[in-house]
């Protein structure tokens, strides 16, 4: 039996392996996950979104911190290890209002929508074929995606483990 | 401009040290007459901004933990957070409102204005502190509750503070009651650069640009 590479994709990190692989996006409030897999090759991805674009008047420090600096650089290093970028699946999770109370200042809560926006807005620009998504509420996401199975889980505090989708089986 | 830890002087480090422990204590003083209870710190600590250690500071990451967060705003801008886990949430709510809920899902309107209320008073405490030391206008805006686990509400207040500008450092410590009723928080609050430099110049340890 192949012992299985365990990655945690922490903030702003992106993780690329071939071979079987889970993948753990700890705690996204309003950050989205979005874990790729290209079923062929076996080559799988996964990137923890801060933010929705880079700022014009600052250098990308990391590039997996923003939907639109991060998306393509997975894309990249997904097809160095071997991936067909025309059969890569995705799916993703993320993007809550965490804050569930108060009104707080205006523009505040509103992260975890526009980070969501970007992150299917970016990856139709790629052409990446996201099969789901589970983003926007108020509780925060961890997800789990083992790429032998293709299975993407998504838990949250109120409602518990729930398998969002199969990479495997679009 | 972005100010980096390392840029301080020991006069300027030793100032926000004083600045966040002073602050720090009155709005200590604040949640001590809602509550009945006195509560304490340990020395705040001042480090490079780097959030991702959070959950691990307030609990293991899965643990549930109650947030109360605010941006400040004015002559310095930032962000404030008060964390409490599960737990001392619930002891702090029944200190506040005579009952607490068992579980996340059960927060009731009183309980969620309650805790709304709390980072009112432990807001303007510590910017009124603030203020007083500086002379500098700084706003207490409306606070924001989450209940969730530790590393989404940290996620979610690190996606905040990197959205402003460079931020510089934070400002941290665990808060307890002296009482040692069960009572455990953390505080963290983190200026902005230009933030931290008007605060810097406020408390005279360094000339106006």
């Amino acid at each position: 039996m192949e012992v299985q590479n365990q990655l945690v994709v922490g903030m702003s990190e992106i993780q690329v392996a071939s071979g079987p692989t889970r993948y753990t996006c700890l705690g996204l409030g309003s950050c989205i996950g979005l874990c790729a897999l290209d079923p062929f090759s076996g080559v799988s991805g996964a990137i923890h979104v801060m933010l929705p674009e880079a700022f014009p008047n600052r250098p990308v420090d990391r590039p997996g911190k923003f939907a639109d600096t991060g998306l393509p650089e997975l894309l990249h290093l997904m097809e160095l290890a071997g991936a067909i970028r025309s059969k890569i699946i995705a799916a993703y999770a993320g993007g809550a209002s965490v804050f569930q109370y108060g009104t707080g200042v205006p523009g505040v809560q509103d992260v975890g929508h526009r980070n969501a926006e970007a992150v299917r807005k970016v990856a139709r620009e790629l052409g990446i074929n996201v099969i789901a998504h589970d983003t926007g509420g108020s509780n925060g996401r961890t997800i789990y995606m083992q790429s032998d199975t293709g299975e993407m889980v998504v838990k949250t505090i109120s409602a518990g483990e729930k398998v969002l989708c199969s990479l495997r089986r679009p | 401009m972005s100010e980096r830890i390392k840029d301080l002087s020991k006069q300027e480090l030793a100032a926000v040290h004083k600045m966040a422990s002073k602050g720090l204590r009155h709005a200590l003083f604040s949640l001590s007459q809602i509550t009945g209870h006195s509560f304490g710190m340990h020395a705040p600590s001042v480090s490079a901004v780097s959030l991702e250690h959070l959950p691990e500071v307030v609990g293991p990451g899965d643990q549930v933990v109650v947030a109360i967060y605010m941006s400040i705003d004015g002559d310095v801008r930032g962000h404030l957070a008060f964390l409490f886990p599960w737990h001392s949430a619930q002891r702090l709510w029944d200190l506040v409102v005579g009952h607490y809920p068992h579980d996340p899902q059960t927060v009731d309107d009183l309980c969620a204005s309650a805790m709304l209320e709390t980072g009112n008073i432990l807001n303007s405490g510590f910017m009124n502190a603030l203020s007083l030391m500086t002379n500098l206008r700084i706003h207490a805006t409306p606070p924001l509750v989450s209940i969730d686990d530790a590393h989404s509400i940290a996620s979610a207040i690190t996606c905040q503070t990197e959205l402003g500008d460079s931020v510089a450092l934070a400002m941290e410590t665990k808060i307890f009651d002296e009482a040692n009723d069960g009572i455990s928080g953390y505080f963290l609050c983190i200026p902005t650069g230009k933030g931290l430099h008007a605060l810097l110049t406020g408390l005279d340890v360094r000339e106006s640009a």
